[in-house]
Formats: C-alpha cells, structure tokens, sequence
C-alpha cells in the first residue's frame, strides 16, 4: 500500500462542505427579511398582517401597494446580486481584496456609456450594452494604467481607479450642463444611482444581462479558488489563465454594467458585501459567490428601503446609502490592508 | 524526461533565457545552479506552464509541451512555490486540496478520496497538525512543507522545487530533504530543484546543470559539472573544493573572482 493510499476515514475530520447549506440558507433569510422591509417600508408604512392575511379594504390596499413597490424591490435585489457578485469575482481573480466596480472605475465607465447612448436617443434595451462597453473599457484602461512589470501593482490600480472615476464624473457633468434640460435629476441618477424608474420592463431587460454574467461567474467559482491563491498558482494547476481572467473579467462587466444601466451608480456594494460574506462563508468562491450574490440582494433591498423612510417623503439617493455605509469600511480595509 | 531545446524567455526586456539547451531524465534528481538572474526560477516557471517561452521548446517525453492538455501537464508536473503571499484566509488542508484540482472536472476539490490523499501527503510533511489552520498565518518554512504536501497530493511524477530548502532551520531542512529522497525512492519521482546551495546540489542530485546567462554552462553528473573551474565561471568566485574523511565533496566559496582588494579569506 503506497503512501497516500491509506486513511481515508480521517477525512471525516475535516468535512470540506458541512457549513455550506446553513450558511446559504441564512443569506436567502436575510434576502427575504429584506425584501419584506422592502415592501412594508416607505411613505407609507403597511403592517406585515394586512398585506399577508389581511382581509377586506385594508388588506386589498397593503397588497395594491406592495404591488407597486414589488418592481423597485425586485430591482434593487437583481443590482445588488449583480455589483457583489461581480466584486467578490474580481476580488479573487486579482488577488485582491479591494477590488470593485466602483472603486476601480468600472461602474464610472458603465455609466458614461448609458448615459451617451441614452442622450443619442437609444432604447433602454441598448443601453446595458453600452454600459457594458463603456465598463470594458474603462477597465482595461484602469488595468493599462496600474501594469508595471507584467503584473497588477495593488497601489497603482487604486490610484487608477481614482484617475478614471474623476474622468467619467466630470465627462457625465460636461455631457449633462450642455445636453439636456431635466440635467440636474438625470445627473444624480446616473451619478449617486436611483431605484426609482424601476418597472417591469426594465427589470425583464436586466434579466438576461445578469443570468448570463451571474452564471459565468458560478460556473468558474473553482477556478477562482485558485486564482485567489495567486494567478501562477492557477496556471501551475492546469488553468488556461488568459482565458479565465478574459471571461471573468468580461461577466464581471456586463454584471457592473447591466447593474449601472438599471440603477445608475452605487457604490461600495462590491467592496462591502464579498467581505461580510467572506467573514462569515470562508474564501471558498463556491459559497463566497452565492452568498455575495444573496446578501448583496439583501443589502439593497433594505438600502432602498432605509433611503425611502428616512426623511421620508423625501428621498435619498441609494448610492449615498451604501457609501455612507461603504466609505468608512473601505477606509478600515485600507488600513489593515499591508 | 524532460528537454529544453534553444529555450528562451524574457520579462518585458528583460532576457531570462538565452537559447538553453538541457535535459531532465525521468527519474532523476536534477539541481539548477547559477547566481541570481541566471534564469533558474524562469526554467521551473516555463516547465510548469506559468510563462511561455519567446522561443525554443520544452519537449516533455519528446512531445511539445504546449501540445499537452493544461491539466494533463498540471496531473504529471507540480511545481512548489519559493514563497507564496496569501492574501485571503485558505485552511491548509483546502491549500493541499488544491494539488488535487488538476485531476477533478471543474477544477473541484472536496471528494472524499481527494481528502484522504491531502491528509496522508500533511502527515508525510509533518503538517497534518495544521491542517485546519488558516495557511496565511503559517510561518515561511510551515507554509513551505504545507506546499510540498499539496505536491504530493498532486500525484505528479515531475517535481519543480524553488529554492526548497532556503528559510528552513537544520531540523527541518533535514527532514524536507529526508521526505524528498522518501517520495523519490518510493514513486521515481523526476525532481528538478532551484538551489544556492553548491554542496546540496552535489550531494543531493543525480545531475547537475549549472546556469550562466540564461544558458547552460555545464551539465552532467555532479562530479562532472560541479568543479573549482566551472564554478568560477558560473559565480565569478574561487572556490576551495575540500574531501571529508566519507569521500564527500565540500564547496567553500573563498574570493570573488578578479577582485583582489575585496578577497575575503576563511
């Protein structure tokens, strides 16, 4: 009997998996509980009885209602879902735990491309694909700018990242003070991101968008595993990592932009989100991806929810939300971060 | 076995290979010696398919190596890191799991099996204790035997060390070296490792190839490549070669070559 033939039973040990199902189940009952706030919440506050068994004009009202808020809190989850999943990916893919959408510029990049193709006149339905361009590119200028002897310096993608997000705010104001006369609300839409145009139809547009991107991402969790341990960890393994980081990076971007197309820009949902799920999931991207992608539903849910009922009827833009949430994080991470 | 036929590579450019002829037997403990910049790591680098070469060609059993599957080449050929910095929280096992990717479809790692063969390959390397720590809080030479046991999960009949030995303390330098020769013994394991250390390479190794330039400057059996003469050209150092009573060779650097206010004497 050779020397690794033997032992399987101590494997019994170290069960690979047996934390996996509580922890997705909790993230799915944090999505619900959000989604619940979600719908309850707002000018108008519904007692969760009148809308589950209320019988009668109350119960009739509550459910008109939530009817009405159910296409926003819909699209608040499938953004958020989108902006997690897309960071927590980028985050293993460049070994880096401050990798994001936004941060990177991705999201600044998305926007632009929206908003010209939505100045030029084209339909909402094009205009995830002009996101998605428009975050292509900024990515690989952002990725251009930070490579120093073939590799990603750390510092060097933040500094771009900021370079790129202080092009596209000030190319989004010159497009906007000169185009269009609803300027100042179109600004703010595309700039701090807005949850208030959802609809049905716009959410039947994201769908595809984001099964396609969310998919691509699920399917190379594994590869991801090793890609989080270094990128020459992941060729030594037999990974063709060109084409991964291709078609990582690819979903990633259509997810930021279908995500900005929809929403506009909200920050800090990729940052915050993959590292509350890594603390409580592990760095396995096999869980860390669907958690991300749940609790990123979770947390925008109740973001727009929290923008809806604080100073309500008045509303707060949800990207001020999650970067006042956001900010301080990122500064803590920083820190921490050698 | 292994060939490198007029293998070039570079960084950006920088060269790193200059048209390197050599051969690897299957089988065989081969040692990579050269000063810094010699272009050693980069050869490991090219065989475990992280770069390509510019140009040239790496034959694995007189068949291209590009022309391999990826994961075929990652199931025959592993290759263990000089240093690895781990910047999210892995468990060791997980760490060791990984050697098995190359063999699952997915890249998967959590079979029952593979988990069984990752636990035998830490207490091979005297990590099964450190099995469900996290690998980014281990020290240089704990994370160094936790890379060997991935390697051993692996299975692979080629192994491609960096600098295996540099960081570790007497104690477990020896006994690295002992799991080593253990596994070679056992599994005929081909072993083609980085080293600094001329003596180790003389002892330890079936071959020698010693680097200069990107290029070889002398190949063959230790005795054969491994002289005062041969030294001096690879290192620019004289070198007092000294025999123990065993009959064992000893290589004391004693002056840099053609610097004679800085000699130094031992």
């Amino acid at each position: 009997m050779s020397l690794l033939q033997r032992g399987t039973h101590e494997a019994i040990h170290f069960p690979a998996s047996a934390s996996r199902l509580p922890i997705l189940a909790a993230a799915s009952l944090l999505l619900l509980v959000a989604m619940t706030a979600g719908l309850t919440w707002g000018g108008v506050h519904l007692s969760f009885r009148d809308l589950w068994t209320g019988a009668g004009e109350p119960g009739e009202i509550a459910r008109r209602i939530a009817a009405l808020r159910l296409p926003r809190v819909a699209l608040a989850a499938l953004v958020g879902a989108c902006l997690a999943l897309a960071g927590a990916a980028m985050q293993a893919l460049l070994k880096n735990p401050l990798a994001d959408p936004f941060l990177l510029g991705t999201s600044g990049g998305a926007a632009t491309g929206a908003a010209i193709a939505s100045l030029a006149g084209a339909s909402p339905l094009v205009s995830p694909g002009a996101a998605f361009a428009g975050a292509v590119g900024s990515s690989l200028a952002v990725a251009a700018l930070a490579r120093r002897g073939g590799r990603l310096d750390l510092h060097r993608l933040l500094l771009s990242g900021l370079i790129a997000n202080a092009f596209f705010s000030a190319v989004l104001l010159g497009i906007f003070s000169v185009a269009s006369s609803q300027a100042a609300r179109t600004m703010l839409f595309w700039m701090m991101g807005s949850l208030a145009d959802a609809s049905l139809a716009r959410i039947a547009a994201l769908l595809p968008y984001a099964t396609l991107g969310g998919a691509v991402l699920l399917l190379s969790a594994a590869r991801l595993n090793l890609f989080a341990v270094g990128e020459e960890n992941a060729a030594a393994l037999g990974v063709d990592t060109e084409r991964s980081k291709r078609l990582v990076f690819l979903a990633a971007s259509l997810l930021t932009g279908a995500a900005v197309a929809f929403a506009g820009v909200i920050g800090f949902v990729g940052l915050l989100v993959p590292h509350a799920a890594r603390a409580a999931a592990g760095n396995d991207q096999r869980i860390l991806l669907p958690v991300s992608a749940l609790s990123g539903a979770a947390l925008l849910v109740a973001a727009d929810a929290l923008s809806r009922t604080a100073f309500a009827p008045a509303e707060l833009p949800i990207g001020a939300v999650t970067a006042a949430v956001g900010a301080p994080l990122f500064a803590w991470l920083l820190l921490k971060t050698p | 076995m292994l060939e490198a036929r007029a293998l070039s590579a570079s960084y950006g450019a920088t060269p790193a290979l200059a048209g390197l002829d050599a051969q690897v037997p299957s089988g065989a403990i081969v040692a990579l010696l050269g000063e810094n910049g010699s272009g050693k790591s980069t050869l490991l680098k090219l065989i475990a398919r992280i770069f390509r070469p510019d140009a040239g060609e790496l034959l694995l059993d007189g068949r291209p190596l590009s022309q391999y599957p990826r994961r075929e080449t990652a199931r025959r050929i592993a290759y263990v890191p000089q240093s690895a910095e781990l910047v999210f929280p892995i468990r060791s096992l997980d760490l060791v799991l990984q050697g098995r990717a190359p063999h699952n479809s997915g890249f998967a790692t959590d079979a029952p099996s593979d988990r069984g063969l990752a636990l035998e390959a830490m207490r091979s390397c005297d990590v099964e204790a450190l099995a469900s720590r996290d690998a980014s809080t281990l020290s240089g030479g704990e994370k160094r035997r936790v890379f060997l046991a991935r390697a051993l999960a692996q299975e692979a009949e080629i192994w491609l060390l960096d600098e295996p030995t540099s960081g570790l303390d007497p104690r477990h330098r020896l006994e690295f070296l002992e799991t080593l020769s253990r596994v070679h013994r056992e599994r005929k394991t081909t072993v083609l490792f980085v080293t600094h250390e001329i003596d180790l390479a003389a002892t330890l190794s079936d071959r020698v190839i010693l680097l200069r330039g990107g290029k070889a400057l002398a190949q063959g059996s230790p005795s054969e490549a491994i002289t005062a003469e041969t030294l001096a050209r690879a290192f620019d150092v004289e070198t007092r070669v000294e025999v123990d009573s065993t009959g064992r060779r000893h290589f004391v650097p004693v002056a840099p070559v053609g610097v004679p206010d800085r000699v130094v004497r031992t």
